[in-house]
């Protein structure tokens, strides 16, 4: 089982609170809301304070009517669809996220790029489902804390992503809808019993959407954390490799 | 009038045995047991060998039927229309061209032979769910300022500097070995490879419809899988969509290559990149979508011009700077819109109606010429038409290669609205070559 930092070790906790991260989260907004980019552009900084940014690439995977694309959307602080609507295809969602690292104090622009597609979609076209895997560095499961039957198909989803390839691929549980406790049908037993078989962390998504950063940002950090983590693992693994194989190369 | 979205109820059922499907519109839904006469009273038709496609209720409501690949039925039921016998053609036109765009959005996202071949009707409805999106938006015409699903010509935005983009897109389609490609700006064409204008004309303005809902969700980009309700109804294409700046979104048609995320890294960036600023350019047009270059006359409050061979159109809505405070008031930015469809659908059941009724290829229509005149007896075309009502006046022109359709403020005297018209479509055609 791939190894979870503790949260906040890697990553400085709610930095988005800090002065010092005012310039770069500014760069982000626009008349206080998320600013969207487009392909071309990225948030830039000034020549003297250059921020480097780090891709990556995040699968949503979740039953239908679960809230993937509302999570995305949530995400990115686009406006959020008021009406479920199957997604019948892929859509990807970009968002760029400050981070500052607790050890060196650096800071970096995450590209944080969401895919999502519906689980409908997946069933009927045998291709989607490997674009979505296609060097894919984390996945997100999500099940909705008023539907059961979510809740209890989340082994199976996980299962799908076993094997080397994916050891390697952050994994992290949310769910959603998590302010409809009149109508909650997963109880906290089940997710800390879920928490213990799995050794995936659970994250809890909900409630209205504020113009803050707040409501996404642990979320966002957790997720932050979890993938520069397994970079670092897998890049001192790698070097460790390397200078085993000494041997066998040409 | 017409223009009552919440009063246009949508019906889908299964041909054979009437089982409903989906229900769409007015928020207030008719009766099961409604629904289920409508059905029968079509279906007691064609046990008479009779078709039925359309009827008006007293109180002014029109239902509209009709049978898509002896599958599938869609009815359109509108209430409480206004005004009298004069306005019950239009709304015919409007509610059949409804059913016609819905199964062709039907075939797009499912495909004709799920549709065509029922077996299943339960799996049907639930895969009718992916369509809901796309039918909700044709229903509600959300957006004003598109007239792409009435006039089946594909909404366009003429660019400043049309050469370069024209190169950027053939170039991107390419490399994603595709021959169709299109750039759309504020939810309208700016440019597009050939192919992609060799489309059927319902097809370009139903993707384009897709772009447009796609873009609104702000994504990145998009695979999304379609099947060309003409060109390709039983096999998919890949639709990869990219979003390059708010506003500003280009899409490819593709086989099974490349993968989303290879066309996004490897392509966009390099084939956009450096055309960032014209990009920029393009989207300072804005809704007037028409080059800085193209000075409207003052009287013009609304155009809409239609290029027929290609079938592209160009539309706009403009608010006078300086209205003088005497003048009756100038109907507002959203009823201009409507007046502008009103208009279209008048001139086009009435006096222009070699469009609509005889579908011909552009070679057929480039040899027509004599021998259409002798097949249709020399009847004699109208070239032009106006109406003069209490919220403005209105001209019509068609010329062989176009239509230009015009509002103006009815302060502008009758008998100018003829050199309005044709000076101004001298004006555009001559400064963008559309």
């Amino acid at each position: 089982m791939a190894q979870v930092p503790p949260p906040g070790s890697v990553v400085v906790a709610d930095w988005h609170r800090c002065k010092d991260s005012k310039e770069y989260f500014s760069k982000i907004l626009h008349k206080k809301r998320r600013r969207n980019f487009g392909l071309l552009e990225s948030p830039v900084m000034p020549p003297n304070v250059a921020v480097d940014t780090v891709h990556y690439k995040i699968f949503i995977s979740g039953k239908t009517g679960v809230g993937k694309t509302t999570l995305a959307a949530r995400l990115a602080g686009l406006n959020i669809p008021n009406m479920h609507y199957e997604t019948t295809g892929i859509e990807t969602t970009v968002v760029y996220w400050p981070v500052k690292l607790r050890e060196s104090g650096r800071v970096l622009f995450f590209r944080l790029q969401l895919w999502d597609c519906g689980e409908n979609a997946l069933r009927r076209f045998d291709h989607l489902l490997p674009s979505c895997k296609e060097q894919v560095d984390a996945v997100l499961f999500l099940f909705s804390f008023t539907d059961r039957t979510s809740f209890d198909d989340l082994s199976n989803q996980i299962a799908k992503w076993t094997g080397t390839c994916a050891s390697r691929v952050v994994k992290l549980v949310v769910g959603t809808k998590f302010d409809l406790f009149m109508h909650c049908d997963v109880a906290e037993r089940d997710v800390r019993d879920f928490q213990e078989t799995w050794g995936l962390p659970v994250l809890r998504m909900g409630g209205e959407v504020s113009d803050g950063l707040g409501d996404v940002s642990p979320l966002l950090n957790c997720l932050a954390e979890n993938l520069w983590y397994q970079d670092c693992v897998a890049a001192g693994s790698s070097s460790y490799h390397s200078q085993q194989e000494t041997g066998t190369l040409y | 009038m017409m223009l009552q979205g919440g009063s246009t109820q949508l019906l889908c059922l299964t041909a054979s045995s009437g089982v409903p499907l989906f229900t769409r519109g007015a928020s207030k839904q008719l009766p099961f047991s409604v629904i289920g006469s409508l059905n029968g009273v079509h279906m007691f038709g064609g046990g008479q060998g009779v078709s039925l496609s359309s009827c008006e209720t007293e109180g002014g409501g029109k239902v509209v039927w009709r049978v898509f690949q002896d599958s599938v039925m869609l009815i359109a039921v509108t209430g409480g229309g206004q005004g009298g016998a004069g306005s019950s053609k239009e709304e015919e036109v409007r509610l059949q061209r409804l059913l016609e765009n819905v199964w062709n959005c039907m075939v797009l996202v499912l495909g004709q032979d799920e549709l065509a071949n029922v077996r299943n009707v339960e799996r049907l409805k639930r895969d009718l769910r992916s369509c809901i999106s796309l039918i909700d938006q044709l229903l509600e015409e959300r957006q004003e300022g598109i007239l792409g699903n009435l006039t089946h010509c594909a909404d366009s935005l003429l660019p400043p500097n049309p050469s370069l983009l024209q190169q950027a897109v053939d170039g991107f389609a390419q490399s994603a070995d595709s021959e169709f490609g299109c750039l759309m700006v504020h939810g309208r064409i700016a440019a597009a490879t050939e192919k992609w204008w060799r489309l059927a004309p319902q097809e370009v303005v139903l993707l384009s419809a897709l772009m447009r809902s796609l873009s609104a969700s702000g994504s990145a980009s998009c695979d999304y899988p379609v099947f060309l309700p003409q060109g390709s109804p039983t096999v998919a294409h890949r639709l990869l969509r990219f979003q390059l700046l708010p506003g500003a979104d280009v899409c490819v048609l593709c086989g099974p290559t490349p993968s989303l995320h290879r066309a996004e890294s490897g392509l966009v960036v390099r084939f956009w990149t450096p055309l960032v600023e014209t990009l920029r350019d393009c989207l300072a047009v804005g809704e007037r979508c028409l080059p800085g270059s193209v000075s409207l006359r003052p009287a013009v409050l609304a155009l809409l011009l239609i290029n027929r061979e290609a079938r592209r159109s160009v539309s706009c809505v403009r608010c006078p700077t300086h209205h003088p405070p005497g003048d009756p008031p100038l109907p507002s930015k959203a009823r201009c819109w409507e007046l502008m469809k009103l208009f279209y659908i008048f001139s086009t059941t009435r006096y222009f109606t070699q469009e609509e009724s005889v579908c011909l290829t552009p070679e057929e229509r480039a040899q027509g010429g004599n021998t259409e005149d002798f097949i249709l007896g020399f009847s004699h075309q109208p070239l032009q038409c106006y109406l003069v009502t209490e919220e403005c006046k209105s001209f019509g022109l068609q010329t062989p290669q176009h239509q230009l359709f015009l509002l103006t403020p009815l302060s502008v005297p009758t008998f100018a609205l003829r050199t309005v018209a044709t000076q101004t479509l001298s004006d555009v055609v001559t400064a963008t070559g559309f």
